[in-house]
């Protein structure tokens, strides 16, 4: 061990002029090193194998001949990876991986004992809740916005006149308004669970309530619809999807309530989470 | 001035509580911390670790106020440009190994590329885990991983460095290389703010003691001032080695401040327990002037940390 008495005093001095640059730099060091801990490992396999769900779904789909009734009709393919979409891959798959990936954004730290690395180091906390939701947003788009989009394409696979539809027709269209709504989804239910994180020790009974809530929704008047995330994404989605014949009709919001409302909801929560962690205490012997 | 151009160059503690819910961490704590090493000391469960995340915001108190050199401990992204915390979990983020922990949280710092990673290597070079930069924390032993606390709490270079226990685990060997990097950090002007339990460790490296059991503070200052304030409940005992030990006591027991004093079994040494140190080894040099009386030792045996713990705690180390 080098006893050599080296430079002792305080390497760095706080800025006192504009701190944007240095909070940038600390928002990405944050992102480098969630991205290292928590999606660059084995932690990482579930959350693919959640994702390539739906991958499969239309993946047997497209190689089982007989899964496809008529290879000319486009729009069986519309109808089939709509009902998938929006039934399984938003409000199961998405809804599932954000449970994973936000409600385990602060909790996994926790348990693992090595947050308080991060409230030892001169970073706003804000600025860390804010820089570990990104990190997650980042992750969930990659992840379930490439779920969409080979999804998409598996599922207009086994049909002829593809070309068509994608360079004349609706077909790209269609895709990114899908690649929208998984994007919107991973923002909302991400903001959601980040913030439900802070006062419930296990993500697993919030996120219960919460699907439950999503699930039932079509069951519910338009004034409680309006109290949950899949309303808004369902009325950006460009085929409607048949909810059934028990469903209660409402008018669906135009994409220029559902857009904006849903990143206002979502910052809305995110600095909830912000409070929340400005008041965090660490006592890992209560977890 | 620190580095934040604040003035205050103290770190205080007033009036501090914590409770949790009923259970009481620490109550009504007032300390003023100077530069040099400050050895906090109690038994587990005591509050030692509680006052130490008190001072660096892991927990809020329930009442009082603390001063970090001028920062409340609830601006960390101004605390701890100043000071460095090697906390008692022995835990790690996953998967990383020596290098890339220090140096990506140096990054968290804001330090740049160049600078994050000469800083790291310097910290780990002081430390003296070099070899083993390389390899994954997980696989490090419980002085390793003690040791690389250390390096990522000194490495951003910080004024005040509070560590809870940093000498657990650490062999001989190391707890020296430890111990004496902690005196020259001190050497440097450096608050270096040490728990432990091991009463001697404490004893060896720090200028001043703090101790504290149930939650309160029971005694602080240097090791020989806390000695001398509780004189006067607490008798000093002093072992003689001499030519004649008969004739001392007999001198000895003329003196109102001598308590007590008995011939050891060797028949070479007399143990005296007194009220005033001080007047008893003036007493005991007009004694070896006036009867030629000759002195072999004098040695205080309870003058070590370890005494005044017995006698303000209640508990031998």
């Amino acid at each position: 061990m080098s006893e050599t008495l080296r430079e002792t005093v305080p390497a760095q001095t706080i800025s006192h002029g504009n701190p944007w640059g240095q909070w940038r730099n600390q928002a990405l060091a944050v992102m480098r090193l969630e991205m290292r801990k928590s999606f660059l490992s084995k932690r990482v396999f579930l959350l693919l194998v959640l994702a390539l769900m739906p991958v499969f779904l239309l993946g047997m789909r497209a190689i089982i001949p007989v899964a496809v009734d008529d290879p000319a009709n486009l729009a069986e393919a519309t109808k089939v990876f709509s009902a998938i979409y929006q039934a399984f891959t938003v409000r199961v798959i998405v809804f599932l991986g954000c449970v994973w990936i936000f409600g385990n954004l602060i909790r996994r730290e926790v348990l693992d004992r090595s947050l308080h690395y991060y409230f030892l180091s001169p970073v706003r906390r804000e600025l860390l809740v804010v820089a570990k939701y990104l990190t997650g947003v980042l992750v969930a788009i990659v992840l379930f916005g490439s779920a969409t989009l080979i999804s998409y394409l598996l599922a207009y696979a086994p049909h002829t006149g593809v070309g068509n539809f994608f360079f004349r027709g609706p077909g790209f269209a269609h895709l990114g308004s899908y690649l929208l709504v998984t994007s919107l989804a991973c923002m909302g239910y991400g903001a959601v669970f980040l913030a439900l994180g802070f006062f419930f020790k296990s993500p697993a009974i919030p996120a219960l309530a919460v699907f439950g809530w999503e699930r039932i929704l079509f069951l519910l008047p338009p004034l409680l619809k309006k109290v949950s995330v899949s309303h808004y994404l369902q009325s950006l989605c460009p085929v409607p999807f048949d909810e059934g014949p028990l469903a209660i009709l409402a008018d669906a919001p135009s994409p220029w309530i559902s857009i904006p409302g849903l990143l206002i909801v979502s910052a809305a929560l995110l600095a909830l989470s912000a409070w929340k962690i400005r008041k965090m205490e660490i006592s890992y012997e209560e977890d | 001035m620190n580095a934040l151009g604040k003035t205050d160059s103290r770190i205080v503690i007033e009036n501090v509580s914590k409770f949790y819910g009923e259970v009481l961490g620490i109550n009504k704590v007032n300390l003023t911390i100077p530069p040099g090493i400050t050895g906090l000391v109690g038994p587990n469960g005591s509050g030692k670790t509680t006052l130490m995340n008190l001072m660096v915001g892991l927990i809020r108190p329930t009442r009082g106020e603390i001063r970090i050199l001028g920062v409340a401990p609830d601006h960390p992204e101004e605390l701890f440009r100043l000071v460095g915390y090697s906390t008692q979990y022995d835990a790690f983020p996953p998967g990383m190994t020596g290098y890339q922990f220090i140096y990506s949280y140096l990054r968290v710092h804001g330090f740049a590329h160049a600078e994050a990673e000469k800083m790291t290597w310097e910290a780990i070079e002081r430390v003296g885990l070099t070899e083993a930069a390389g390899r994954k924390v997980a696989g490090y032993s419980k002085g390793m991983r003690q040791r690389i606390k250390l390096a990522q709490a000194i490495a951003h270079r910080p004024t005040v460095l509070i560590l809870d226990e940093p000498l657990n685990g650490l062999d001989p060997m190391a707890r020296a290389e430890v111990i004496a990097l902690f005196r020259s950090l001190a050497a440097a002007g450096l608050y270096v703010i040490v728990s432990s339990h091991i009463l001697h460790e404490v004893d060896l490296i720090s200028d001043q003691v703090v101790l504290i059991n149930g939650g309160y503070i029971v005694a602080e200052g240097e090791i020989g001032g806390v000695r001398d304030e509780m004189e006067e409940e607490h008798p000093v005992q002093v072992l003689i080695r001499c030519d004649r030990p008969s004739l001392l006591a007999s001198k000895v027991f003329e003196q109102d401040h001598v308590v007590e004093a008995s011939i050891q079994d060797d028949g070479r040494s007399l143990l005296v327990r007194t009220r005033s140190a001080d007047r008893f080894y003036m007493m005991l040099n007009e004694v070896v002037l006036e009867t030629g009386l000759g002195i072999e030792t004098v040695m205080p045996t309870d003058a070590d940390v370890n005494a005044v713990y017995q006698y303000l705690i209640g508990e031998k180390s």
